[in-house]
């Protein structure tokens, strides 16, 4: 039982950093364009299968295919700025909401047509490696270690670039970015483009852990929510540390429990903190 | 100005009285088994817009669908309760269930979309406790209600249109509790709260109150369509009463149609059904997503374009063309 837990725990740790990285982009967009992007699981499930068709129906090797998927998606995710949330930048939260919750419907039974409700992956034997009585994936070690080196990239490009400047810049303060000579258009579309890139990294390093389905992403849809309240809505450095807080209780309670009392208590950690500590855990009141 | 409303409501008798006369002069099982549908999921989509109009948006109402669904199949299976009295447990377990979810969030001022991505989340609670209790519930796999030959006691009726008699009864309590609330203190307390809560409570609005009475009305009527959609198509599982999926469904259906008019809902409804049927028959079961592909893309047009729904809109286009000719 110990064992069990102290892999638990490892793998926690593991899947943490691609989760860290599924909810930056969520976190990027939220901060930046004050919007929920309620399909953004879908977005991931949608690069999954980009990245399958690539591989196995057009025989691209994996490699190319995966950056053909990430280059898709970030495509994807400016056509998403450009025709939906545009029109939609005055409107009320809650119709920003629900015009993004309607993508889910239109995402899934696109997926579900095209690709049929079958599971598709591409089959890959990736070894395990072995310390003493603890087994570890090396899909999950490459995953963690690859989210670790994109996080790393994507702080530098936020902190060392000029363009990097005027995305925190209007994180902060819309009106102050635009008295500085910031187009915040812009500044929404390359947003949204890191975002979709990113949906298709976090796709790519799911490739060899799991099979993809029409309904693949509401989970983690559900659980970049969790980790991005958790952290504190628009807070980076919040969703990156709560994001192995999350991955590890849920890896740990799946063990020791099952897999639905794990997404239970991740789901009602969510609510409370929502309720009682809405700007989360790291958030500062505004 | 009398004229008109006259002709309104000879359309609408007129309307009534085809949907109440309809199945017995139209034989076919099939198209009364749609119109079945239609009623049941405007009944439910009503129920919802009971709240959402007044800008309490919950994406949770699977949580109260499911109770309605599962608690009298399981009590009939397990127990061989009449569902009548399972209804009756459903209904009091979801309005329980509604005080509990709701008042912490109007208590700690939860309003639009946190309010909406926190009811989400309760939805997806929801469908995972359904899976997770399988041995009772059967899991992803769903439940199957038990046949029973003692009729009307048990709610299993061979002729099926006393299940669209019984959907029409329940969509028009709806539709009167609509009215009700319309010429009552509610309707005033609640749209003041809808514009601006704080400004509702220093006039003295019991903003918790009206709230929370809102969301019980709402969720008590959501669990009769669940009871009902249980015992009518006797199989049922998390997928189709409990999940996001279908809290976002019945949303959407309100939204399509226009959530702030009484008939809206239903309109949305009947579109909607009538669409999925008909992309069904004509293009086979592969492609049924693409209605749902259409109905997700015309939400999307609507939220942009057109806010308050289809029928919302053409009543305003309508009341505009009226002020013109009277200008």
């Amino acid at each position: 039982m110990a064992d069990q837990i102290i892999m638990a725990f490892i793998n926690g740790i593991l899947l943490g950093g691609v989760l860290a990285l599924l909810a930056f982009g969520l976190n990027l967009i939220f901060g930046v364009v004050k919007i929920i992007h309620m399909a953004y699981g879908q977005f991931v499930m949608l690069g999954f299968y980009l990245i399958y068709s690539f591989n196995a129906i057009f025989h691209i090797p994996l490699v190319p295919a995966m950056l053909l998927g990430i280059a898709a998606m970030a495509l994807l995710g400016v056509l998403t700025q450009l025709l939906l949330i545009n029109p939609l930048l005055n409107a009320p939260r809650l119709n920003q909401l629900l015009a993004l919750a309607s993508l889910i419907i239109v995402l899934e039974n696109l997926a579900m047509i095209i690709w049929g409700a079958d599971y598709r992956g591409i089959p890959l034997t990736l070894p395990i490696i072995n310390i003493g009585e603890v087994f570890i994936r090396s899909s999950y070690l490459i995953a963690f270690i690859g989210a670790i080196v994109v996080l790393g990239l994507l702080y530098l490009f936020l902190h060392r670039t000029y363009l990097g400047l005027a995305i925190r810049a209007t994180a902060q303060d819309l009106e102050m970015a635009e008295g500085m000579g910031i187009n915040p258009r812009i500044v929404y579309y390359v947003t949204l483009a890191a975002g979709g890139a990113l949906t298709g990294v976090v796709a790519a390093f799911f490739v060899p852990i799991y099979t993809v389905h029409p309904h693949f992403g509401s989970s983690f849809t559900i659980m970049a929510f969790v980790i991005v309240v958790f952290g504190g809505m628009g807070n980076l450095l919040g969703g990156f540390i709560s994001a192995f807080i999350i991955g590890v209780a849920t890896s740990v309670a799946a063990v020791l429990y099952t897999n639905e009392l794990a997404d239970i208590l991740a789901l009602i950690l969510f609510v409370l903190v929502m309720l009682v500590r809405p700007q989360g855990l790291l958030g500062v009141r505004a | 100005m009398n004229g008109k409303l006259g002709l309104k409501h000879i359309v609408l008798g007129l309307v009534f009285l085809a949907i109440l006369l309809f199945p017995l002069v139209w034989r076919s099982q099939y198209v009364i088994h749609i119109v079945t549908l239609v009623l049941l999921w405007s009944f439910v989509a009503t129920a919802w817009s009971f709240m959402a109009r007044f800008g309490i948006v919950s994406l949770g109402h699977g949580v109260f669908l499911g109770i309605g669904a599962y608690i009298p199949i399981l009590l009939f299976n397990f127990g061989g309760l009449s569902p009548w009295i399972g209804m009756v447990v459903a209904i009091v377990a979801a309005v329980m269930m509604s005080m509990i979810l709701g008042y912490p969030c109007f208590r700690f001022g939860l309003v639009g979309d946190y309010f909406a991505l926190v009811t989400l989340a309760m939805a997806e609670v929801g469908s995972l406790v359904v899976v997770a209790y399988r041995e009772y519930t059967g899991g992803s796999l769903g439940l199957t209600l038990k046949s029973s030959n003692r009729s009307w006691i048990d709610f299993q009726f061979d002729d099926k249109r006393a299940y669209y008699y019984i959907a029409m009864i329940f969509l028009l309590l709806a539709l009167y509790l609509w009215r009700r609330i319309g010429k009552s203190k509610i309707q005033m307390a609640l749209t003041a709260i809808g514009e601006s809560e704080l400004a509702a409570a220093s006039l003295g609005v019991n903003v918790i109150k009206y709230k929370m009475l809102i969301t019980m009305l709402s969720a008590g009527l959501t669990a009769m369509g669940g009871v009902l959609y249980g015992q009518y198509v006797t199989y049922i599982c998390p997928e189709t009463v409990s999940g996001v999926s279908v809290s976002l469904s019945v949303c959407f259906k309100a939204i399509l149609g226009g959530m702030f008019d009484m008939l809206g809902p239903f309109i949305g409804t009947a579109i909607m059904v009538t669409l999925e049927e008909y992309i069904r028959i004509s293009l086979g079961t592969k492609f049924s997503g693409v209605s749902e592909i259409i109905f997700g893309s015309a939400i999307l047009v609507l939220i942009i374009f057109l806010p308050r729904g289809i029928f919302g809109s053409l009543k305003d286009l309508m009341v505009k063309k009226k002020h013109i000719e009277r200008a």
